[in-house]
C-alpha cells in the first residue's frame, strides 16, 4: 500500500478494467438477487406443489426414506422450517413435538421438519436434544423452501390442508402447542 | 384537506431539490453567483418544507386519522401518545419522510456554514446533498406516499390511493392496527433514529469528497471541514447499533443482543468502514498520506449506508426484520449504481492528483499501524459483506440457496476483532514518521507486567476457556496501556507546571481532546469487549417447570417460583406476570417479574426478568404461559456473565466522544 513518489500517473488500464468490472459484477449480483426477491410466493389459498423430502435416519415415515407431499394428500400437513442453528427455533421445538405426539395416533395429521441450510451431525444432535420424533430431513439444495419461496428466516411453518391447498402461514417461532393445535383445528374442521 | 396538503408540500419539496441541484451546478459550470445562490437557497427551503409534511403525517397519527393508510397501520386507539408520535419512523413510508427531514436537516446546517474560504465545494455540496434528498422524495412522492387514504370503489373494494377513484367514496376505519409489540420500546424509539442519524450524517463527508473530486481541490481541506460530521455520524451510528443490541436484550427474550442477522449486519457495515476512516484521515491531515485511501473509504461508506438501507427494504435478503417486500428495491437499485459508477469514475479520474506526499519509511510507525487497523477493518467487512452475499452467489451458481449462521461469522470475526484490539493497544505508542522496537518497548513494558499476570492470575482461579484467557489478556494490555498514558502525561504536567493531580488530568486531556478523547474511546471499546467476551464463552442456561415453591439452580444462584398473575393491562395486552424469588448461598436478593404479554391481535412479547449486577446476569423468562397454571410455569434462566460492561463501554464511548468532539478554536 506504500504509495511510491514517481511521476504522476494515472491508473493503469488493467487496473480500471478490474475495478469496473468487480463493480459491474457487484452490481449484477445485487440486481439478480432483487428480481430473484420479486418472485411471487405462495399465498393462501394456492395449491402447494409437490416436493420429495428425503428423511434423516431414525426420522422415517412409516419406514420410508423419503416423503413426498402428494402421499399425504388426504391428511393435514405441517410443514415446518427449521435449523439448528437457529435460536428461535429451540423456543418452538418442544411445542411442535407435544402438538406431534396429540395428532400422532389419530394419523389425521403429519408434520414434517424440514431442516434448512444445516449439518447433518448439528441437526442430529437438535433433533436428539429436543426429544423430536415427526419425520424429519434436510432440504437439499433447498429446493423445498423455493418452493414457498417465503423464507424470511427460520422458523416458517406452513399449513396445508387434505386437497393439499396451503390453508396457513406462521412466520417465527409458536409460543405453546395451543397455539399450533388451533391452527390444525380450524383446518379440520373445514374438511 | 390535511392529507392532500402533506403530499403537496411532498411534491413541492421533490421539485425544490431537484432545482437545487440544477441551479447549483449550473452555477459551477457558469461561475454564476446568482445561481449558485438560488440553489443554495432552494435547499435551505426544504428542510422547513419537510418539517411542515413531517409535522402534518405527527398530527395526523396522534389525532387518530385511521382514514390515511399510514396511520391505520402504524398505530390504534389504545396506544399511548408518545408511541403514536413515534409510529412517524414506525412504518415504511413514514421512515422514509423522516430519513428526508432529516438529510434536508444536516444539508441545512451544512448550507448555513460560513463558506468563504471554500466556495468552489459549495455547488457540489449542495448537488450531492439536494440529489440524495431527491432520491428519497422520488421513493415518497410516487412509491410509498405515507398520505394515501383508503377508498371504497362502487365495486365495494378497498383500495388506499392518495385521490378519490371514480365514484369511491372516502372510508375511515374505526381503529387502526396498531404498531408492532417489539416496536413498543423506550430502546425502539430511540434506536431506529439513531442509526438513521449515522447514516445520514455520512452523506456530508461523502458530499465534500465529491465536491473536492469535482473541483480538483485535493488537498485534506475537505477532511478537515468534514472532521466533526464524520466524528457525528460515527457516534450516532454506534449508538444505533448499542441500542439495537440493548433492545434486543430487553425485549426479544433469547438471552442474547446480536445475532447475525442480514440486518444487523446491513447496519454494522458502514460502521466497518466509518471507523478505519476516521482513523486514516488522521493519516492524510499528519501526513499527506492514503489520500486515495480515503476517498475510497467514504465512497464506500456512503454506498454501504445506502446498500444497508437497501437490503432492509428490498426484501432481497432472508431475515427476521420481516420488512415488506416492496416496489422501492429496483429504486434502490439504480440509485446505487449510478452513485457508485460516478464515485469510482471520480475517483479514477483524480486518481494521479490524490498521489501521497511522503512515503511510509518504517513498518513501525503509526501511519503503518494505523495502515494494519484499515486492513483488518477491511478483513471485518470482506466477511460480513461474503456472509450476506454468498447465499446470492451460491443460489446462481449452483442453484442452492445456503445461509451462513452466526458460527460462521464469529469464526471468521473473532481473530480479526482479536488483532484490532492489540493493535488499539499498541499503535498509539507509536509515533508519526518512525519508531522502534526499542522506543515501543520503552513505552510498552511496565503496563504489559500487569496486562502479563492477567491471565496467570485468571488462570489460577479457575478459567480454563483459552479464548477467554488470550482475549482478556488483550484487553488488559489495551486498558493498562492506555491508562499509563494517561498517567505519564499527567504526570509530567506535575513535574514541569507543579499542578494537582486533577489539575493536570483536566489540562492533559484538554489540550489535545483528539487524543485523549481517543483513548477514552478505546478504553470504552475494550470494556464493551468484557461484557462480549463474558456472555460469549460463559453464558450458561437452563429451562424448568416449577411449581410454586420449588426452585432451579444456575450458576450458584437459586431461582424460586413464587407466584404468577394474569390481568389485562390499560392498553388492552393481556399480561402474564410471574414472581420469583433470587437468593445465593440461602441469602435472599431480590425479586424478578418476568412476563408475557398477548396483544389483541395475537401478537406476543416475551419480557425477561433481570437480576443486575456488574459481574453477571441472571435472565429469567417465562416460556410457556398458556401451558401454565397458578401452580405449574416453565422457565429458561439464562447467566450472563459480564454482560453490563457492555452497556457501561457504550457510556464511556460517549464520553470519549465527548472529549473528542467538543468544540474548540479552529485549528488551521
Amino acid at each position: 500500500m506504500t504509495d511510491t513518489i514517481s511521476p504522476k500517473k494515472g491508473v493503469p488500464v488493467w487496473a480500471q478494467v478490474l475495478i469496473w468490472g468487480g463493480l459491474l459484477g457487484l452490481l449484477a449480483l445485487v440486481a439478480i438477487g432483487l428480481v430473484r426477491a420479486q418472485r411471487p410466493m405462495l399465498i393462501v389459498g394456492a395449491q402447494v406443489p409437490d416436493f420429495t423430502l428425503p428423511l434423516y435416519e431414525g426420522y422415517d415415515y412409516g419406514g420410508a426414506e423419503e416423503i413426498a407431499l402428494s402421499d399425504l394428500r388426504g391428511r393435514v400437513v405441517v410443514v415446518n422450517f427449521w435449523a439448528s442453528w437457529c435460536k428461535p427455533c429451540e423456543g418452538e421445538a418442544a411445542d411442535l413435538e407435544a402438538a406431534w405426539r396429540l395428532y400422532q395416533p389419530g394419523g389425521e395429521v403429519v408434520f414434517l421438519g424440514v431442516d434448512y441450510v444445516d449439518t447433518e451431525p448439528d441437526a442430529r444432535s437438535y433433533l436428539a436434544k429436543f426429544d423430536i420424533t415427526y419425520p424429519n430431513g434436510p432440504d437439499m439444495g433447498t429446493e423445498i423452501s423455493r418452493i414457498f419461496n417465503r423464507n424470511l428466516g427460520v422458523p416458517e411453518t406452513y399449513f396445508i390442508d387434505r386437497s393439499g391447498i396451503l390453508r396457513y402461514i406462521k412466520i417465527g417461532p409458536f409460543v405453546s402447542p395451543e397455539e399450533i393445535q388451533a391452527v390444525i383445528e380450524a383446518i379440520l374442521l373445514e374438511g | 384537506m390535511l392529507p392532500e396538503f402533506g403530499f403537496g408540500i411532498l411534491v413541492l419539496t421533490f421539485l425544490l431539490s431537484l432545482f437545487a441541484a440544477v441551479a447549483a451546478a449550473l452555477g459551477h459550470f457558469h461561475t454564476s453567483e446568482r445561481w449558485l445562490e438560488s440553489g443554495r437557497r432552494a435547499m435551505l427551503l426544504t428542510f422547513p418544507l419537510l418539517t411542515l409534511a413531517a409535522g402534518v403525517l405527527v398530527y395526523l397519527l396522534v389525532s387518530g386519522r385511521f382514514e390515511v393508510q399510514y396511520v391505520y397501520s402504524v398505530t390504534s386507539r389504545t396506544m399511548p401518545l408518545y408511541l403514536k408520535a413515534t409510529a412517524l419512523w414506525g412504518g415504511q413510508s413514514g421512515s422514509i419522510l423522516f430519513w428526508s427531514w432529516l438529510m434536508a436537516a444536516f444539508a441545512t446546517a451544512v448550507s448555513l456554514r460560513k463558506w468563504d474560504r471554500d466556495r468552489e465545494f459549495l455547488p457540489w455540496v449542495v448537488v450531492v446533498t439536494s440529489l440524495t434528498l431527491a432520491f428519497f422524495l422520488t421513493l415518497l412522492v410516487f412509491f410509498e406516499n405515507p398520505f394515501t387514504r383508503w377508498w371504497q370503489t362502487p365495486g365495494g373494494d378497498f383500495v388506499a390511493k392518495m385521490f378519490a377513484p371514480a365514484g369511491a367514496t372516502l372510508v375511515t376505519p374505526r381503529d387502526g392496527e396498531g404498531l408492532n409489540p417489539l416496536l413498543r420500546h423506550p430502546g425502539m424509539i430511540i434506536h431506529p433514529p439513531m442509526l438513521y442519524l449515522g447514516f445520514v450524517a455520512f452523506v456530508i463527508p461523502y458530499a465534500f469528497a465529491i465536491a473536492a473530486l469535482v473541483t480538483g481541490r485535493t488537498d485534506d481541506r475537505w477532511i478537515r471541514i468534514t472532521r466533526r460530521w464524520t466524528l457525528l455520524a460515527w457516534l450516532f451510528l454506534s449508538l444505533g447499533l448499542v441500542l439495537g443490541m440493548r433492545w434486543a436484550y430487553d425485549v426479544l427474550g433469547w438471552g442474547g443482543y446480536w445475532g447475525w442477522d442480514p440486518v444487523e449486519i446491513a447496519a454494522l457495515l458502514p460502521w466497518l468502514t466509518g471507523t478505519p476512516f476516521l482513523h486514516s484521515v488522521m493519516i492524510e491531515e499528519k501526513r499527506g498520506m492514503l489520500k486515495q485511501w480515503n476517498m475510497f473509504l467514504i465512497i464506500l461508506t456512503y454506498s454501504l449506508v445506502i446498500f444497508g438501507t437497501f437490503l432492509t427494504r428490498s426484501g432481497v435478503l432472508s431475515s427476521v426484520h420481516a420488512f415488506a417486500r416492496s416496489a422501492i428495491g429496483p429504486m434502490f437499485f439504480a440509485f446505487i449504481a449510478v452513485t457508485s459508477v460516478v464515485s469510482v469514475a471520480l475517483l479514477l479520474h483524480r486518481w494521479k492528483d490524490l498521489k501521497a506526499e511522503m512515503q511510509m519509511n518504517s513498518l513501525l510507525s503509526r501511519e503503518a499501524f494505523f495502515l494494519l487497523n484499515n486492513l483488518l477493518f477491511m478483513g471485518v467487512l470482506i466477511v460480513c459483506l461474503w456472509g450476506v452475499l454468498f447465499p446470492l452467489i451460491s443460489e446462481i451458481v449452483t442453484g442452492q440457496k445456503v445461509t451462513v449462521g452466526p458460527p460462521f461469522y464469529e469464526r471468521a470475526v473473532g481473530p480479526l476483532l482479536g488483532v484490532l484490539i492489540a493493535l488499539m493497544g499498541i499503535a498509539p505508542l507509536a509515533a508519526w514518521g518512525r519508531s522502534t522496537l526499542r522506543t515501543l518497548g520503552r513505552a510498552a513494558w511496565k503496563p504489559s507486567i500487569p496486562a502479563l499476570l492477567t491471565p496467570v492470575l485468571l488462570f489460577a482461579l479457575g478459567m480454563r476457556n483459552w479464548i477467554a484467557l488470550v482475549g482478556f489478556t488483550l484487553i488488559a494490555f489495551v486498558l493498562f496501556i492506555t491508562l499509563y498514558e494517561f498517567w505519564r502525561g499527567v504526570r509530567a504536567r506535575m513535574k514541569s507546571q507543579g499542578e494537582g493531580l486533577f489539575t493536570a488530568l483536566a489540562r492533559l486531556v484538554s489540550r489535545n481532546r483528539r487524543r485523549y478523547g481517543g483513548y477514552l474511546i478505546h478504553i470504552a471499546m475494550v470494556v464493551m469487549a468484557i461484557g462480549i467476551l463474558g456472555i460469549e464463552v460463559f453464558q450458561t442456561a437452563t429451562q424448568q417447570s416449577l411449581a410454586v415453591g420449588e426452585s432451579l439452580d444456575l450458576a450458584g444462584y437459586t431461582v424460586r417460583y413464587d407466584s404468577l398473575a394474569q390481568f389485562e393491562h390499560t392498553d388492552g395486552r393481556y399480561v402474564t406476570r410471574a414472581v420469583l424469588s433470587i437468593f445465593r448461598d440461602g441469602e435472599f436478593l431480590q425479586e424478578v417479574y418476568p412476563r408475557y404479554d398477548l396483544y389483541p391481535d395475537g401478537q406476543t412479547m416475551t419480557i425477561p426478568g433481570v437480576r443486575t449486577t456488574l459481574a453477571d446476569d441472571l435472565y429469567v423468562v417465562l416460556v410457556n404461559w398458556e401451558n401454565l397454571s397458578v401452580f405449574q410455569a416453565p422457565f429458561k434462566v439464562y447467566h450472563n456473565p459480564l454482560i453490563n460492561w457492555l452497556w457501561i463501554g457504550s457510556l464511556i464511548f460517549i464520553l470519549g466522544y465527548a472529549v473528542a468532539a467538543w468544540p474548540q478554536k479552529e485549528q488551521e
